[in-house]
């Protein structure tokens, strides 16, 4: 299921619902970068691959989604598609994300400054899995 | 308390009461959202004094409310807690004074915005004007470096908080990425609520002051909003992955993760004062870099050196920092780590951190409002209520996704520019997210400034031209 923008007074969220980890930290990717600008089709001209371990799957996403936010400012790009790879039971992952040059696309929204652990959610419900994160803009 | 202080009382868990500078209005729109909560979670802290305090441009953020301020004594275990400073350190405002008048604008408006729309960087992505060469004696020096490299002069110094380099910086606690991210990013505005502004001073409230401040009714002057970019972004990103694990050795729990703080007196706390001083560094000389840019653009514009045209740097304050003060707290000095989270530092006239000139009327407290309405400047006065602090600005009442539904960024324009306010934006389309009617009354903020005893207007400034990321 697509993730869905969430209304803050100074900054912005996303949320997401999915059928596993990979595929959540995917669409959280995904919503972070679509905030800026949704790149469809998304014609990949580089990929970048970054490696993450953390004590829990929570602070996973937070890093993985902080680890992009820096590739993409010191690589100039916009990510668009993601491949996820968990390991270590859920505290590592490899993510090889794909993206176009910055500066190829118009900015609908605000650039995202960091990922924040305010409001932060990432669990195991009945129907699959949550993850909520807010960033600052 | 009074018509402009609610008090939050001390609960379960809060060592202090929450006090939020507010008029009735402004208090209505705090009660729509979730700041007061905000408030008092801060209230949490350990070494937490007085109050957790509000600044009457409060609005919901993360951990912290915008507009937040809090205190913690350093010698009675004390925390530092970097959502207390933000991911933008030492995100600030400068104001330029100038010789020109609305008048000399009109006649080379167009040369004047081209230039800035050219010379500024901004908006996604890298660009910046400084070599990257300058980045590790920025990180030590902050603007002292840049004026050494050409951009500025040593009287600007003077009128920057610190003088424009934070102490105690210590470069070598950032991380690689931290520094990467700054490399290319030195002299660049970014984007969101980050703006240069050419402005004309509309009121003065206060001669005198603002005589002192060297502005004068009719002037043109130049406003920008910016701070360490992705550098100081970086930095707490790195600091706050470090504090959580610290924390707990520490055996501090906070009501919000965002709120993760370790003693001042710590090898960690130590280690983020380190890093963000060297990030303040790198944000005073951003917009030292910028300002010199500016008056390049104003001295092509208008065919004179850059020295002809009277920019001076009327003050450069930040509204993002932690900083070790002393202030009175039961009517003995106390060593205090006051966070400011989107509120300035206002210190009164005789403050002997000020420039000998500024001392009899107090420090330029500059609160910036919105690309169509105004902005203010005010100053320090005595016996400010919130250890030396006040507004940062106008303050968000709407979300940036309602602000867009409300209207596209090219009918924000277009109002604008009918209004004889010039446009210069990276992107039309993000105009919407910073309109005007995404923003609380600044006149309201100020007046409740006044009345609260935080600061005392000086002048009222309205803009005439903006550039945006």
């Amino acid at each position: 299921m697509p993730y869905r923008v969430l209304d803050h007074t100074a900054d912005t969220g996303i949320e997401a619902n999915a059928e596993s980890p990979e595929t959540l930290i995917r669409e959280l990717a995904k919503g972070m970068f679509g905030i800026l600008s949704p790149v469809d089709p998304c014609n990949v001209d580089r990929w970048v691959e970054v490696k993450v371990e953390a004590s829990s799957l929570e602070d996973l996403v937070v890093d993985t989604l902080s680890e992009l936010l820096y590739e993409s400012e010191v690589e100039d790009l916009l990510f668009c598609d993601f491949h996820v790879t968990m390991a270590k039971g859920g505290r590592a992952l490899t993510l090889a994300a794909g993206g176009v040059p910055v500066h190829s696309v118009e900015p609908s929204g605000p650039p995202i400054k960091a990922v924040t652990y305010h409001g932060l959610v990432v669990e195991q419900r009945e129907t699959g899995w949550y993850g909520r994160v807010y960033f600052d803009v | 308390m009074s018509d402009v202080i609610w008090e939050l009382p001390a609960q379960e868990g809060m060592a202090v009461p929450g006090r939020i500078f507010a008029s009735e209005a402004l208090m209505e729109l705090v009660l729509l959202e979730h700041a007061s909560e905000q408030v008092a979670n801060v209230a949490h802290l350990p070494g937490i004094k007085e109050a957790s305090f509000a600044m009457p441009d409060i609005h919901w953020g993360y951990g912290f409310p915008i507009g937040g301020v809090a205190a913690t004594a350093v010698d009675e275990g004390g925390v530092v807690s970097p959502g207390g400073v933000g991911f933008d350190i030492c995100c600030g405002v400068r104001l330029l004074s100038s010789s020109f008048t609305e008048a000399d604008f009109e006649r080379r408006r167009e040369s004047v915005m081209a230039r800035l729309d050219r010379r500024i960087p901004r908006g996604v992505g890298k660009g910046s004007i400084a070599d990257r060469r300058l980045l590790p004696d920025v990180l030590r020096r902050g603007a002292v470096a840049v004026v050494e490299a050409g951009y500025g002069s040593d009287r600007d110094l003077e009128r920057c908080e610190e003088n424009g380099m934070s102490i105690g910086a210590d470069p070598s606690a950032m991380s690689d990425h931290a520094v990467a991210r700054g490399s290319d990013q030195l002299g660049s505005l970014g984007a969101g609520n980050h703006f240069l502004e050419v402005q004309i001073v509309d009121q003065i409230v206060d001669g005198p002051a603002a005589a002192v401040f060297g502005l004068s009714e009719g002037m043109l002057v130049v406003m920008l909003h910016c701070g360490s970019r992705g550098l100081g972004h970086q930095t707490c990103t790195d600091q706050l992955k470090l504090m959580g694990p610290a924390m707990a050795r520490h055996g501090i729990t906070v009501p919000d993760r965002q709120l993760a703080c370790v003693p001042v007196r710590s090898p960690e706390g130590e280690e983020y004062l380190g890093a963000m001083a060297a990030s303040a560094n790198f944000a005073w000389a951003n917009r030292h870099v910028l300002a010199h840019a500016v008056r390049e653009a104003f001295a092509g514009a208008f065919d004179l050196t850059v020295q002809d045209t009277g920019m001076d740097l009327v003050y450069d304050v930040a509204h993002n920092l932690a900083k070790i003060e002393t202030h009175l707290v039961d009517g003995s000095p106390v060593e205090l780590c006051v966070h400011r989270k989107g509120a300035t530092r206002a210190f009164g006239p005789g403050h002997p951190d000020l420039p000998e000139d500024l001392r009899p009327v107090g420090q330029p407290v500059l609160l910036p409002g919105t690309m169509g309405t105004a902005s203010w400047v005010l100053r320090g006065v005595a016996h400010n209520p919130a250890f030396d602090s006040a507004a940062h600005g106008a303050g968000r009442v709407m979300s940036r996704k309602r602000a867009k539904r409300q209207e596209q960024g090219s009918q924000v324009r277009d109002r604008l520019e009918a209004r004889g306010i010039s446009v210069r934006p990276r992107s039309v389309g993000l105009l919407s997210e910073e309109a005007p009617y995404a923003y609380k009354d600044v006149d309201e903020v100020a007046e409740v400034c006044s009345r609260a005893g935080l600061a005392a207007k000086v002048a009222r400034l309205r803009p005439v031209g903006v550039v945006k990321g």
